[in-house]
């Protein structure tokens, strides 16, 4: 296990100061990982820089040494790529957290990579805009880790992913180079776009130190609508259905399992009485009363093909946001079994035969194990979740799980599908890449990725090995 | 036995409301409305008396411009068995709804009448109060708990520093405090069902009661911004703006 040198240390300490150097065992532990629980964080320290040019110097010095940078975001990740159990020095970037020079004629805005996910989404609301990336860790993820995971969420079946609302990014590349791409161009075809190879590459090329935003108009009055669906080829018709008459904002499902737990551990209602295998949650734009009209009609049709069984619509904004957290609070509650989590896709028209061969295949694979099936589906993303029983000590059930995620893979690739959807790689997913790309593309990755960063000292170890 | 409900139509708790820019009123344009959170509490209860077998028929009135039908069609899908609206035009004091109502309770002759105890546009808490005074019913406001006990209903108050029960006999009006229940989610068969459910418009002539105002606006201003706090270098220092600047020591 590596460790700092009193030079280095004295160094860094002369770049923040000394009460931005951490070493206290409680603060190792809490920098030194995001939300997987799979290894122990080691961080040899963690150090906190409050500007552009700290950043550098902490990056040159690092270069110089070969010291092994993992930056630090909100920590909300849930593959690994902020876990340093290696004795790597964190660079968390809490302190960079300014969200300024709003442009309402670009309707953009310049932020810090610790401002905190949610901070951007009022700060957008009080400007009369909308910031419209959204996810259950918005109160604590943070833009610079949303960029560089490419955070997806709830709203991407409208609104896409983190990237199309990045105009401008500002990186410092494994050399300590402070590169500024794109500057908040909407057209910029003047050679290659490096900003989009920055966003999702989880922190290995650089740590992104800046980013423009784009903001967009706020929706009109959102309805929700719970629907209780018997089974999952069916959820797929009733998207079908409202897909082709109205633009949807969400479209989310999951199972009565993740339900009835969330229930009972969030002290939610039922949205119904009626209880089915899977719920779907709608949310759309209520423009005009022709909006709601249409959902109720085809409501009313899903209904007399037997494809919903009940449902309801919230009546109020607070109703809204209450069914929402149906759906949104599933990640925390299920946390206490230490979930196996795998973040599975394929092109939405392909979903209902992928979701058919993977339910047989994990139903027979964990006839004891329980399964919570969630996810954003309406974009072709499922989170397939399986709770480690109770008595099952942790590496047999990850051990059991890893077999599984072997033949789940071997779906996922026989229906050209990613192993990892919005979760990134980080070191869960690592040793799956290769299902969802060619040997060629690794290559190129790991090329690239010496190009960035020759000392190799950018969270070294994720997505793959050099 | 028959239960009267009034739902008001008013702007969603969850909106942040701004003034209009010349100060008249809180501007509504564009802005999201919802039924009151009282008035649903208290079709909650009404809609549970009915499904406990107390109630037989529940009867959702609203006073209002064409929109609050609305508001109507939400309590019948939450299980109201049919819908009243007075039509009038604007904003209405408490005592003109409070007239109002009296002319709808003499029409329908209702054993239980249940409003919210306020609504979050107005804040007035009045209604309930001056229907009581009105008809001569008995009232119970603020209700956290409604017992129906043959004919009368006891119903449990939260005061200050505790609880008081009060028994009433029928017919009555209660007015709901927050913690009386928790309203369920209006379901989609049952909004499609509420479509064919009757609703009934009155205008305040047919109910015998003259629209006047005794109340005039006269600014709407958003509250002062806050200042912005400060740090102090040590507790003396703290010590003393407490003491001389804030003077609260």
């Amino acid at each position: 296990m590596p460790t700092l040198s009193d030079a280095v240390l004295n160094e860094l300490t002369d770049i923040v100061g000394p009460a931005r150097l951490l070493r206290e065992a409680d603060d190792l532990a809490t920098y030194g990982r995001d939300w997987t629980r799979f290894a122990e964080p080691r961080p040899s320290a963690i150090v906190l820089p409050g500007s552009i040019d700290e950043v550098q110097a902490i990056v040159r010095l690092a270069a110089r040494e070969g010291v092994a940078l993992v930056p630090s975001g909100g920590r909300t990740g849930l593959s690994g790529g902020a876990l340093a159990a290696g004795g790597e020095l964190v660079l968390a970037l809490d302190r960079m957290n300014q969200i300024e020079d709003f442009n309402p004629v670009d309707r953009t805005v310049r932020c810090g990579p610790g401002v905190i996910t949610e901070q951007l989404q009022t700060y957008a609301e009080e400007q009369g805009l909308f910031y419209p990336v959204d996810f259950a860790s918005a109160g604590s993820s943070q833009i610079g880790g949303n960029i560089a995971t490419n955070a997806g969420g709830i709203k991407v079946i409208r609104y896409g992913m983190t990237r199309d609302w990045v105009a401008g990014l500002k990186v410092v590349t494994g050399t300590g180079e402070l590169l500024d791409l794109n500057r908040g161009l909407a057209k910029n075809n003047a050679g290659y776009d490096l900003r989009q190879l920055i966003i999702g590459a989880e922190g290995t090329l650089g740590i992104i130190v800046e980013a423009t935003m784009q903001l967009a108009r706020p929706p009109c009055d959102p309805a929700v609508m719970v629907l209780g669906v018997p089974d999952m080829p069916t959820v797929m018709s009733v998207l079908q259905t409202f897909q082709e008459k109205m633009d949807l904002t969400a479209f989310e499902f999951f199972s009565e399992a993740a339900l009835s737990k969330v229930i009972e551990h969030q002290g939610l209602t039922r949205p119904f009485e009626t209880a089915t295998e899977y719920y779907a949650l709608i949310e759309f734009e209520q423009r005009t009363p022709e909006d709601l009209e249409q959902a109720m009609a085809l409501f009313e049709h899903c209904m007399e093909q037997g494809w919903v069984l009940d449902g309801c619509i919230s009546q109020s904004l607070a109703q809204a946001r209450d069914l929402w957290r149906l759906r949104e609070d599933i990640s925390e509650t299920i946390s206490r079994w230490t979930p196996y989590k795998n973040d599975i896709s394929t092109v939405t028209s392909k979903v209902p035969a992928f979701l058919a061969d993977v339910e047989a295949v994990v139903t027979e694979a964990y006839p004891d194990f329980e399964i919570i099936w969630f996810g954003h589906i309406g974009d072709g993303n499922v989170h397939l979740n399986v709770l480690k029983p109770d008595g099952l000590p942790m590496e047999e059930f990850q051990r059991r799980c890893g077999e599984v995620s072997q033949w789940v893979f071997e779906i996922v690739q026989r229906y050209e599908g990613s192993v990892s959807a919005e979760h990134g790689v980080g070191l869960l997913k690592k040793d799956y890449l290769h299902f969802s790309r060619s040997d060629a593309e690794v290559a190129l990755m790991k090329q690239i990725k010496q190009l960035f960063d020759p000392a190799g000292i950018m969270n070294p170890g994720k997505i793959f090995d050099l | 036995m028959k239960v009267l409900v009034a739902v008001k139509r008013v702007v969603d708790y969850n909106v942040k409301v701004r003034a209009k820019a010349d100060g008249s009123d809180v501007d509504l344009n564009n802005v999201k409305m919802a039924i009151n959170p009282f008035c649903e509490i208290a079709v909650e209860e009404a809609v549970r008396l009915k499904e406990a077998g107390v109630a037989t028929e529940v009867v959702a009135v609203s006073i209002g411009d064409k929109s609050c039908q609305e508001q109507i069609r939400t309590a019948l899908a939450l299980g109201a068995d049919r819908g009243i609206q007075v039509e009038t035009e604007g904003s209405v004091e408490p005592l003109v709804v409070a007239k109002l109502l009296k002319g709808v309770v003499e029409k329908e002759q209702p054993q239980l009448v249940i409003l919210g105890k306020q609504s979050i546009d107005g804040d007035n808490n009045q209604t309930g109060q001056m229907l009581g005074a009105l008809t001569g019913m008995a009232q119970g406001t603020f209700a956290s708990e409604v017992a129906v006990d043959g004919d009368k209903v006891n119903v449990t108050r939260e005061i200050d520093g505790g609880l008081q029960t009060v028994g009433l006999n029928l017919p009555a009006i209660v007015t709901t405090d927050l913690r009386l229940n928790e309203p369920r989610y209006a379901s989609l068969p049952n909004i499609m069902k509420a479509k064919k459910k009757p609703l009934d418009v009155f205008t305040p002539a047919d109910l015998g009661v003259e629209v006047t105002s005794h109340l005039t606006t006269l600014k709407v201003e958003p509250p002062a911004e806050r200042q912005a706090g400060i740090k102090v270098e040590s507790v003396a220092d703290l010590v003393d703006k407490l003491k001389n600047e804030a003077k609260v020591i």
